[in-house]
């Protein structure tokens, strides 16, 4: 039984025809009120409405056909105004704009964040390895020799923890999306990684990883091979 | 007749090696008197560092009985012979095993840090220590800045920090050339003479001929024992 | 000398003790603004909702203040019915609606709100009076700019628009007698206050005794869940809300901020204790050999832990203080790339910084640097000594 208002006498009866899926929308998204769709004519009889409608949708030929319909109608209908659906895209996404640029500041920050722990263990796990590069350069291995083979470890240790990175990422996203299309109740996905997003990642850690091994590599084998064994 | 200061009773130590055991030291027997230089010698591996170390409470015999100064240093649970350590005996390591980050005098104000001495207190025994062992013009210096002989004299100096019943030294001439080594030998006959109770582990033979006894080791076991007759 | 040994053997690879603040730096600010994101909404929602008083919000039936065109009826009725409720001191209505202010080339819309202005707590009067009249309106910076007018001005406005014939209906000429900050508002928000009756009046039957919103104000002694109750028993078309309720609401909707503070906030402190972990493992394995002739010289193992400690405390310290400035920057840029949210009023912020909560996080990410020393230093202080003497050499 449907009613206009609550508390009213009851008005028209109804058949559940279909039960609906939430779409991928995101402005759906952490609303809770309960939806019904009925025929145009049905609602406007049980609220009063009369012969009145909020908006219309238009479905054109797309392109120019789109431009000169919109021309037609703002100039032939008195008081309408004809959108593209692309400008009130844009103005209702002013949520999610704000969103995502937090989520880039957020994402910046995390950067930043990982990039200063990156260097801070690789330059660690090199130096860790100061007596072997002592030894090395004591037996007469030259300084580049030294610096190409800890770069190889360095190199290779950030090449294996960017794969296992990105697959670290792919295994939380589907737990991110399972976890709050639950929530929500919805098919959208919160969390999306494009062929984009790995290549970044990969890249800025393997720059990174191999840069601070870089780095510290020098730092060691510029270091007298004496100094190193603590003498 | 004077009870020994160190006495060592039956005392073996074996370590396991892959199923094995290795018997380090073999059912050692000795007792040191009070006063005495005492220097233990004998090839490398027949266990006279482990010696050294059982008696000095680093390491616990596996059997037998250990006592020093009435105190059965053997059966100390892990505090007490950490206590024990700290108060009763000076420990002077081949290779000096200095802190790097702290001065020569830091360094032996350590232990008497640990043993809760108040700042002013043991900066003058550190002063006092560093000026016997003739450092104190260098106790602002680093270790790294000094030379091996002038670190091992620190660590002299480290060891006497809390008035210690007994000082061991293993190998403390093994690191100096003769010129240094020569130099901590002279200190440690002062030391023995000014009433320390001494014993070195040794391959440095002039350093064994400075020690007023000789306990000669072998496959872990002493061998021979003799006092050494020398110039007074 | 625990202190001193502490601090020296963290100056000893100046770069690597830097880098490793620095590490912890980032984390604490992290931490700290995601703790002030996780209580930030909640708080600042809380204290905006519970301004003036006003401790239970009244809507239609199934929707929340706001959320929808739907009106009560019967609003005066309604409002009886709510005084008569034990414990209720006030009752203030209030009607929302989207007025047209005319007179230049193109009418200016703007959102009213009908109120009775002895009882309301929609806005704070900033200049001149409040409406007494039923012809004054007082009206928001934003609409005062756009209509080119000031106080003392007078405003033709209208309420319907009619698109076939071009038509405005329920106009009225109406006096500003006053500037108001919209407290629910953002100061952009074009937005103008006005008698109940007035809008009502202009709405025609559409909006006769009709009301969006009634702001309850109950007495001190009284329990506002029970009040909430109570209305709901004696108007079962409306829906009640206390100032829990609503921040709870409000919470569902913004859930997806809190859990993101949740798990970044978990992630930050994970990191942070992390990196004092490997900081304090690696210095440890390095001196190895220094620990075990400091314990064949008489320095026990507690000691030696307490030491160890330190500088992982030493570390987290300074790393903590560091990111609350640095946490504290980064919330004021992260508030405002939020604050921009359409709709959103002014008077919220997202991150609010409250002592008691970040002091708490970050005294987490202080002891997870004591946890961090605690067990590489008791297993390095724990070795044999004479065997560990052996393996290393040092000085």
């Amino acid at each position: 039984m449907l009613a206009p208002e609550p508390g009213a006498v009851s008005g028209d009866t109804v058949r559940v025809a279909a039960i609906l899926e939430r779409r991928a929308d995101p402005s759906e998204v952490a609303r809770s009120e309960y939806r019904i769709r009925l025929h145009l004519d049905h609602l406007q009889r049980l609220i009063s409405y009369g012969d009145r409608v909020d908006r219309f949708a238009v479905l054109s030929a797309g392109g120019d056909a789109a431009d000169s319909v919109l021309k037609s109608v703002n100039q032939a209908a008195f008081g309408f105004r004809a959108y593209p659906s692309r400008e009130i895209a844009v103005e209702t996404s002013k949520t999610f704009l704000v969103v995502s640029r937090f989520h880039r500041a957020i994402g910046v920050i995390t950067i930043v964040a990982s990039a200063t722990f990156l260097l801070c263990i690789m330059l660690l796990k090199v130096d860790e390895r100061r007596r072997d590069v002592a030894a090395m350069r004591l037996m007469g291995i030259s300084r580049s020799t030294v610096i190409r083979s800890v770069m190889v470890e360095s190199s290779a240790i950030a090449l294996v923890g960017s794969v296992f990175g990105v697959g670290l990422g792919f295994i939380v996203s589907a737990f991110v999306n399972s976890h709050y299309q639950a929530v929500y109740q919805t098919p959208l996905r919160f969390a999306v990684i494009t062929p984009g997003t790995v290549v970044f990642s990969v890249v800025l850690s393997l720059l990174l990883g191999i840069g601070a091994g870089a780095l510290a590599a020098r730092r060691l084998a510029r270091t007298p091979p004496l100094a190193l064994f603590g003498r | 007749m004077t009870t020994p200061l160190i006495s060592a009773h039956e005392v073996h130590r074996d370590y396991p090696l892959s199923g094995s055991a290795v018997h380090a030291v073999r059912g050692v027997s000795l007792d040191v008197m009070p006063g005495e230089y005492v220097a233990i010698v004998g090839p490398s591996g027949c266990g006279k560092s482990t010696l050294l170390n059982l008696l000095g409470a680093i390491d616990r015999p596996t059997t037998g009985s250990i006592t020093i100064d009435g105190t059965a240093v053997s059966a100390l649970p892990d505090r007490d012979a950490t206590k024990f350590r700290l108060m009763s005996v000076g420990f002077v390591f081949q290779r000096f095993y200095l802190l790097p980050v702290l001065t020569a005098r830091e360094n032996v104000e350590l232990p008497m840090a640990e043993a809760k001495v108040s700042v002013a207190d043991r900066r003058a025994r550190a002063r006092e220590l560093l000026g016997y062992v003739g450092l104190a013009e260098r106790s602002e210096h680093r270790p790294s800045e000094l030379s091996g002989g002038e670190q091992q004299r620190v660590a002299i100096a480290r060891a006497l920090a809390n008035r210690p019943t007994v000082l061991l030294a293993d190998e403390p001439t093994g690191e100096l050339d003769a010129k240094t080594g020569s130099d901590v030998i002279a200190l440690f006959d002062r030391l023995n003479r000014d009433g320390m109770t001494i014993l070195v582990v040794t391959h440095d033979e002039k350093l064994a001929g400075a020690a007023r006894r000789v306990v000669h080791m072998l496959d872990g076991r002493v061998v021979r024992d003799e006092p050494l007759l020398r110039r007074a | 000398m625990r202190l001193q040994l502490a601090i020296l053997s963290l100056r000893r690879h100046v770069s690597r003790t830097l880098l490793a603040m620095l590490g912890v730096t980032v984390s604490a600010a992290m931490l700290l603004d995601m703790v002030m994101l996780a209580t930030g909404m909640r708080e600042s929602f809380s204290s905006l909702l519970g301004r003036n008083g006003f401790t239970i919000r009244v809507s239609p039936r199934g929707t929340l203040p706001f959320d929808s065109e739907a009106t009560i009826a019967r609003a005066g009725d309604a409002i009886a019915q709510m005084k008569a409720v034990a414990g209720v001191t006030a009752v203030a209505p209030v009607l929302g609606t989207t007025i047209h202010a005319l007179g230049s080339a193109e009418p200016v819309t703007a959102f009213a709100l009908g109120i009775d202005p002895a009882v309301q707590g929609d806005y704070e009067l900033l200049s001149g009076a409040e409406p007494a009249a039923g012809d004054a309106l007082v009206a928001s910076d934003a609409l005062l700019r756009a209509t080119s007018k000031a106080v003392g001005d007078t405003l033709d406005v209208a309420i319907g628009f009619d698109p076939q014939l071009r038509t405005y209906a329920g106009r009225r000429r109406l006096v500003i007698s006053g500037r108001a900050r919209f407290l629910y508002l953002s100061e952009t928000d074009r937005a103008a206050a006005m008698q109940l009756a007035t809008v009502q009046a202009m709405g025609g039957t559409q909006r006769a005794d009709r009301a969006s919103l009634f702001m309850v104000r109950t007495a001190p002694n009284v329990d506002p869940e029970q009040a909430r109750a109570a209305i709901e028993r004696a108007l079962p078309r409306v829906t009640a809300l206390s100032t829990a309720g609503a921040v709870a609401e409000a919470e569902k909707r913004l859930s997806y901020f809190r859990q993101l503070a949740f798990i970044l906030g978990a992630v930050s402190l994970g990191v942070g204790f992390l990196l004092v972990t490997t900081i304090v493992t690696v210095s440890v394995n390095e001196r190895i050999g220094e620990i075990a002739v400091m314990r064949a010289i008489g320095v026990s193992r507690l000691h030696i832990v307490q030491q160890i400690v330190i500088e992982g405390i030493g570390l987290s310290l300074a790393g903590a203080v560091s990111g609350l400035l640095l946490g504290l920057v980064t919330a004021r840029y992260l508030n405002s790339i939020l604050s921009a949210f359409p709709g959103l009023p002014d008077a919220i912020d997202f991150f609010l910084f409250q002592p008691s909560a970040a002091f708490r996080a970050l005294g987490l990410l202080v002891a997870s640097g004591i946890a961090a020393g605690v067990y590489p230093s008791w297993r390095a202080a724990s070795l044999p000594i004479s065997t560990t003497l052996r393996e290393e050499a040092v000085g």
